[in-house]
């Protein structure tokens, strides 16, 4: 690919120009890939670095540590305790107690179990007092995982915790040295509104989200690696255990024939990332459009019809994908009304035939989606500098020649990231398509695909269908979400890395 | 502008040429304008109408109705329509006060402070938020189920689910305080401020737009949740939200004898969280254009 | 007492960018230091580094004998103004002045005295219940330094205060600041990248670059004796004439020979150059446009040149002139010391003869910058 001085580039024609950019963009697609992985491995290079820092410093803190400081060792808090830090040398020996304390009751049980997730699941036992055959209940599968995980996270938090008593054992022993006075329980809790406060608005959110988003998801993938289903839930029905990759292996191998996982994830990924790109740009460029038509000099009633506008915004969504779901059914009220005027015989199949469901559902997340897309460019349209379109005007630009060369320029640079999230976000975007569709038409070829999968679902309706099934495969679950993870992720990397938002940052400031 | 722009014919004429220019595409533009105002309010005003029907409660194919009354509003109350309205009511009251609180220690926080761990932290947020949100569902559903909050009583276990995460959602509420400059903090440390008193006395005081645009969404947020009420309440009428409970009477063997009182309930629903919008509306614009594009 | 002492202090970045190295000043008590230079030369951050704003990577910093590295903003007896005046917008010019005290739990009766007392001084009694919003700049900046003024600060620090000002203003709030400083009585560091408000405001002035001190000294010192190439061409506007030139050594007397002329080096200059008996060398020569005067047409001390644009600035003129080998000058002319026929003589492209005599030369090595005669720290390449 040639590479162009800029007096070079300058020569070429428009199209040449064209064709050069195309070249370069597509040839720039691997190294962005390159660069991509590149980051990651420096970044686990500096995490591996990292640990190795640490331990050569928990060592050094040994070889030099005194009596106390290698009692911290043993005993947590000892470092702090020892060099009249109370508070905080009883929250360390405190927390060592406790782990100590469940690790020795149920830690060490749940971690034991952990690789077969439970030996004997529910059977039947006689039971001489009632003279029958009785179910009862053994190991617990879900139990197992769910906590065997916790414990993990728990002696993770346990090791970052106990290397922080260390740090601070040889911190305090250092300044002890010295001659410097170390910090007390006082200062320390006068700090946490000042200095540290960011340690204590950060702890209620940050708890919050390690235990209801993370947790689960640690959780759900793990799932994907076992056969955990309705019919195997891990207690009542039966135990669940690992299985490695098969569920993979199910979902995404070729096996010509038999595998109807696979297509059917095809396909379902094909028109998710299709409807994605139709949702995000029709907003995007008709909200624009609308945007600047109200906001075009002489156009009285701004406030109002932006307010006519907005009403969809505020009206709860669900009422007016639910309601319009039905204006468009077979006997619903746009057939009634296109019937009555004499302009159709029978009724359209707007939800019934594929091609249209897909359409009608583009079609109408545009009238939801158009109202936000008009505000946020309204806002930016203010922010853009009057005296650039004064000296295009000048300088004799049609009016569209200032929209593509000024305007469009401006709001791709701002609303960049905005687009993409837009776009991930709409892959995901659960209520439009269930809410309008169900996911329907049925597609006859994914049937066997656990739930009727429909030609408008999405991976997550796909998923949500999987979950509350009758089968309820929810390993399946599982490894759907972690493909679309994948492949919103892969996206949004590649995306972001090539836009100009990330590059030319200086150019618009 | 020289005498000779003022009086010569040829320029005279270019600029009524230009003004007539305009004055057709500001025709166009008004045309469309109220071709698409008919089209947003058209279901809008359906659903109003429909719902005054008497003579029937299946779903015809026409608006008007032949008979007027108030049918469909009375008998809403023999349902378990109200009670699905309280639930989600006191759901959006408590989440509105809490989030708002998570929210704005979250993003005043990644806005003001620089730790160490603060750019990982941002990114690990980031890539969390690419999982699809009812992954987490399932497990969130057994261990609530264990806690009691499900089925009957989900309305705890949805606040529970719904403000736990909210911290994640600190994007726009961060770009705005990224406006404010940091010199008005400096200023109040130098003052004699803890960074405690800098948040409460100066910042929030002058983050009132933010503040009411948080509340307001996180407000509006449990009124159309339908996936994680649907799960949570499981197939119990009792636990259900006004979404998942109006959704269910649109299905086939319901739609029957509810498709007007779905309209009713609708109205019902829309018109207060509507008007709160409509009122606030100005601080929703200034958070959606301030802090939404900053990305 | 409020003295202030920076030790070897250092400030490096995340990313290892050094922004100071090695900064190293005793403040007096009550003494007004002006931190001076173009931007990015670190002053900001120095200042923010005293007042806490800043972390300190290395060395240490003293208010009053307290060494306060690890001490917060609010317990250094600091107070500070701003360059965007950072006033509250949501509280009355009042309140954002009564906030320290309130902070402090004052009653409010002291309270009402403090604020009123500085009100009156900085004249803005008549906007005490306005909000910042309906003041004007000036009015602002004057709530901002009202702010400041009503605590018992030790030290006053001030960054750029003054350079959201326009020009006419900035000229009144400077000496408004002068009056202030006697008022006040205490320990000011103020950060500006204007040298006229340095040389004006300050009692000593530290010139920076680049996070390095160039020089310290008072007014008189930097402008008469600047260290090096750096701190002459700062100080002083229009800036000094640098020319390469060659000090030639005669018998018993100095010559520099510069653009295409041979001037002499008398006085104190000379003697100071036979005392240290600096040898011949090639040298940057610095001449100030206001020490320049026109020579006789036959002078042979003089330098030829050509005008090439002449400002006429009232009182001044600014002539531009090129000499014979390609250099650039600037000679200020007072108005009144010309005849008429003088100075409709200078058109451009006129011929003139300019001169200087030895007293206001200033000579630079031209490999370290530095002032042979009064040598400090050499500029950073």
């Amino acid at each position: 690919m040639a590479n162009y001085s800029d007096l070079e580039y300058l020569r070429l024609s428009k199209g040449q120009r064209f064709a050069y950019k195309l070249g370069h963009f597509f040839t720039s697609i691997p190294s962005a890939i390159g660069r991509l992985f590149a980051n990651i491995g420096r970044g686990i290079g500096k995490g591996v670095k990292g640990i190795g820092k640490s331990l050569g410093d928990i060592g050094s803190t040994f070889r030099n540590g005194d009596g106390i400081t290698k009692g911290s060792f043993v005993i947590m808090g000892l470092g702090n305790l020892a060099r009249g830090q109370i508070l905080r040398g009883i929250l360390f020996l405190l927390f060592e107690i406790v782990f100590i304390f469940y690790m020795v009751t149920t830690g060490a049980y749940w971690l034991s179990m952990l690789p077969s997730l439970g030996h004997q699941g529910p059977a039947q036992e006689y039971n001489p007092i009632y003279d029958t055959y009785v179910t009862t209940y053994h190991d617990n599968s879900f139990k197992i995982l769910l906590y065997g995980v916790l414990t993990i996270f728990f002696i993770i938090a346990f090791i970052y915790t106990w290397r922080v008593n260390l740090r601070q054992a040889k911190i305090n022993q250092e300044m002890r040295e010295k001659g410097l006075r170390i910090k007390s329980g006082k200062d320390d809790l006068r700090s946490l509104v000042d200095e540290s406060f960011y340690k204590t608005l950060l702890a209620l959110p940050l708890t919050g989200i390690i235990i209801f988003t993370v947790l689960p998801i640690v959780f759900m993938i793990l799932v994907a690696f076992t056969n955990y289903d309705g019919t195997h839930d891990g207690y009542f029905n039966s135990l669940f255990s690992w299985v490695g990759l098969e569920n993979f292996n199910t979902m995404l191998s070729w096996e010509g024939g038999g595998n109807v996982y696979s297509a059917t994830f095809g396909e379902v990924l094909t028109w998710t990332l299709i409807w994605a790109f139709f949702a995000t740009f029709s907003n995007y460029f008709l909200g624009m459009f609308v945007a600047m038509m109200i906001n075009k000099k002489g156009i009285k009633f701004k406030k109002g019809w932006r307010t006519i506008l907005v009403l969809t915004i505020a009206i709860p969504q669900f009422i007016s994908l639910l309601y319009v779901s039905k204006m468009f059914a077979k006997n619903g009220i746009v057939n009634g009304f296109l019937m009555d005027m004499g302009w159709i015989q029978t009724a359209l199949p707007f939800f019934e035939k594929a091609a249209w469901a897909r359409i009608t559902v583009i079609l109408i997340n545009i009238w939801i989606g158009i109202p936000y897309l008009m505000l946020i460019v309204t806002g930016i349209l203010m922010n853009i500098p009057a005296d650039l379109y004064e000296s295009a005007k000048i300088d004799g630009a049609s009016g569209w020649k200032q929209f593509t060369k000024i305007t469009l320029p401006y709001m791709l640079f701002i609303t960049g990231p905005y687009l993409v999230t837009q776009f991930t976000g709409n892959m995901n975007n659960f209520n439009v398509i269930f809410l309008l569709t169900g996911g329907g038409p049925t597609n006859p070829n994914a049937s066997g695909a656990s739930g009727s999968v429909g030609y408008t679902d999405l991976l997550v309706t796909w998923l949500f269908k999987i979950t509350t099934g009758a089968e309820s495969k929810y390993y399946l679950a599982s490894v759907v979400g972690i493909l679309i993870f994948v492949v919103v992720a892969l996206i949004t990397l590649i995306v972001y890395n090539l836009l100009p938002s990330v590059k030319n940052e200086e150019d618009f400031q | 502008m020289s005498k000779k722009n003022d009086y010569d014919p040829s320029e005279i004429q270019k600029r009524m040429g230009m003004k007539a220019k305009n004055r057709i595409s500001n025709t166009v533009i008004y045309v469309v304008l109220v071709i698409m105002s008919i089209v947003w309010l058209i279901p809008f005003f359906c659903i109003v109408f429909q719902s005054f029907r008497v003579e029937s409660t299946w779903m015809a194919g026409y608006v008007f109705p032949q008979k007027w009354g108030f049918d469909n509003y009375i008998n809403l109350a023999k349902t378990d329509f109200w009670k699905w309205y309280t639930n989600t009511f006191i759901i959006a009251v408590v989440v509105a006060a809490l989030q708002t609180v998570i929210v704005l220690c979250m993003s005043y926080t990644l806005s003001r402070f620089r730790f160490k761990i603060r750019k990982g932290l941002m990114k690990f947020m980031l890539v969390l938020g690419l999982f699809p949100g009812m992954l987490t569902m399932i497990i969130l559903y057994r261990v609530l189920k264990d806690l009691g909050m499900t089925q009957a009583n989900a309305v705890p276990g949805l606040i529970l689910v719904y403000i736990a995460s909210s911290g994640m959602g600190y994007y726009v509420s961060k770009g705005f305080f990224d406006t404010v400059p940091k010199t008005l903090d400096e200023a109040a440390r130098i003052d004699g401020a803890t960074r405690a008193q800098v948040l409460w006395k100066i910042i929030l005081p002058m983050a009132k737009p933010i503040v009411i645009y948080t509340i307001l969404t996180a407000f509006m947020g449990p009124w159309g949740d339908f996936v994680f009420a649907r799960y949570i309440s499981m197939n119990t009428s009792a636990g259900m939200n006004v979404a998942v409970g109006l959704q269910s009477w649109l299905s086939l063997d319901q739609i029957n004898n509810r498709y007007t009182m779905f309209c009713a309930g609708g109205v019902v629903v829309a018109i207060p969280v509507t008007i709160l919008f409509l009122c606030l509306q100005k601080y929703y614009v200034e958070g959606v254009t301030g802090g939404a594009v900053k990305g | 007492m409020a003295t202030v002492k920076l030790t070897n202090v250092v400030k490096i970045y995340d990313n290892n960018v050094t922004a100071v190295h090695d900064f190293n000043l005793d403040i007096a008590d009550k003494e007004f230091v002006v931190f001076v230079g173009p931007s990015g030369c670190g002053k900001s951050t120095t200042l923010r580094m005293i007042a806490g704003l800043e972390e300190i990577s290395g060395g240490t910093v003293e208010i009053d004998g307290e060494v306060v590295n690890d001490l917060q903003p609010k317990d250094r007896h600091i107070a500070m103004v701003f360059q965007n005046y950072a006033l509250y917008p949501h509280m009355t010019v009042y309140d954002n002045m009564a906030f320290p005290l309130r902070i402090k739990k004052m009653p409010e009766d002291e309270i009402y005295e403090r604020v009123t007392h500085a009100a009156e001084i900085l004249g803005i009694t008549d906007y005490l219940m306005r909000k910042p919003r309906a003041l004007s700049g000036g009015q602002r900046q004057r709530v901002a330094i009202g702010r400041a003024m009503v605590r018992d600060s030790k030290v006053f620090l001030m960054d750029e205060p003054l350079s959201n000002l326009d020009a006419k203003l900035r000229n009144q709030m400077r000496a408004e600041i002068i009056l202030l400083r006697q008022r006040l009585d205490t320990t000011f560091i103020y950060v500006t990248h204007d040298q006229t408000e340095a040389m004006t405001l300050g009692d000593r002035i530290v010139i920076m670059k680049d996070g390095y001190i160039m020089q310290v000294g008072s007014p008189e010192e930097v402008f008469d004796r600047p260290g090096n190439l750096f701190v002459a061409e700062f100080i002083g506007a229009p800036k000094m004439n640098t020319i390469k030139a060659k000090l030639v050594r005669g018998d018993g007397e100095y010559h520099v020979a510069a653009c295409g002329a041979v001037l002499k080096v008398g006085g104190e200059k000379g003697q100071m150059l036979r005392d240290r008996n600096v040898p011949t060398q090639d040298i940057i020569l610095g001449v100030r446009p206001e020490h320049m005067v026109l020579a006789a047409e036959d002078d042979a001390n003089a330098i030829d040149c050509t005008l090439e644009v002449n400002e006429m600035m009232g009182s001044e003129y600014h002539l531009h002139v090129n000499t014979a080998d390609g250099n650039k000058l600037i000679v200020r002319i007072p108005t009144i010391t010309l005849s008429p026929a003088q100075r409709e003589s200078l058109v451009p492209g006129a011929r003139l003869n300019v001169t200087c005599e030895g007293k206001v030369m200033h000579f630079f090595d031209t490999e370290s910058e530095v002032n042979i005669l009064y040598p400090c720290q050499a500029p950073i390449k």
